[in-house]
């Protein structure tokens, strides 16, 4: 009986750690907030040790708006900075897609999401608008 | 720092002086899958940076190994910490050659690309036979081909070896626009 339930209770465990969630964007706080000029100037820097201060984090970057696309129904954004030569292209998640209609170039947001990389632009995904970039208006 | 910016101007100012023919995507798509009968696992990533020179048929292709997107987190932190290491390897590469790009006068058509495919330090070549669509400022490569798990020097641990497929099939679906 007693096998059983442990059998039971590793079982529930073994499941869980399986669907264990990707980690909520909306509601955790970002480790690092960056403005789009500090992140580039950090990747120009040194590629490798900037990798390890933003890849797998969640960070958010405050800065001006390049471009808006979309593609295959994700909408991407580009942040440059100011000598406009390498940008930050964020991939956003669906779930942004209605507030991304709403944004200009060249205004000023904050995005929230993951840093992947570096491919002669800093690559993002995950990413969410915060609330900051509605309330001001 | 500005070594590093003399360098890439460089390379594109040479690149302009030799080939008015580049054609570039940020945004190309590059997706695997495994099969097996314990599960089916798939991975997306839509950050592929690469590039064709039309005059010569070279394409480089890059990618980070971070940018897979899984459906299940665990998944996509095993694949990054333990098979193919992303904190050593960050990237994969691609570099070769369509074959006959010059001489391709239809719009719509099939290529043999033909080239190195490095990934957790491994270097393999690799052949394979894409589509290929050529508009005005545009070239659209698609297609997919398989690779050995076992190539790449890539250890799966005994637990989880029927959960994963020795052989997986990539699939890449490129638009290029022409870069001015």
């Amino acid at each position: 009986m007693i096998v059983l339930v442990l059998i039971i209770i590793s079982l529930f465990f073994i499941i869980n750690l399986y669907n264990k969630p990707f980690i909520d964007i909306k509601k955790s706080n970002p480790e690092l907030e960056v403005t789009a000029q500090e992140i580039l100037d950090d990747y120009l820097a040194d590629e490798y040790s900037a990798n390890e201060k933003y890849v797998d984090n969640l960070i958010q970057i405050k800065g001006e708006i390049a471009e808006i696309s979309f593609d295959k129904g994700i909408s991407i954004i580009t942040l440059k900075d100011r000598s406009g030569f390498s940008s930050i292209i964020c991939h956003m998640l669906p779930e942004a897609n209605l507030n991304v209609l709403k944004l200009k170039k060249g205004s000023q947001i904050t995005i929230k999401g993951v840093c992947t990389g570096y491919l002669f632009d800093i690559m993002m995904v995950r990413c969410i608008l915060t609330n900051s970039n509605f309330n001001e208006k | 720092m500005k070594n590093r910016i003399i360098v890439i101007l460089l390379l594109l100012m040479s690149s302009q002086l030799f080939s008015q023919e580049r054609y570039l995507t940020k945004e190309g798509y590059i997706s695997f899958f495994s099969h097996s009968l314990v599960e089916d696992i798939k991975a997306d990533n839509y950050q592929v940076l690469s590039v064709i020179d039309k005059k010569t048929g070279e394409i480089a292709i890059q990618l980070l190994m971070k940018s897979f997107m899984f459906k299940k987190a665990l998944m996509q932190e095993h694949f990054n910490q333990s098979y193919v290491e992303s904190y050593k390897y960050p990237k994969a590469t691609f570099k070769g050659y369509i074959q006959n790009l010059k001489e391709l006068d239809v719009q719509n058509g099939t290529v043999e690309i033909k080239g190195i495919l490095s990934l957790h330090g491994k270097e393999k070549e690799i052949s394979t036979i894409a589509n290929i669509q050529i508009l005005k400022d545009q070239i659209n490569l698609s297609g997919h081909f398989m690779v050995e798990v076992a190539d790449f020097d890539i250890k799966i641990p005994i637990v989880v070896r029927n959960n994963i497929a020795k052989t997986i099939k990539i699939t890449f679906d490129l638009q290029h626009k022409l870069y001015k």
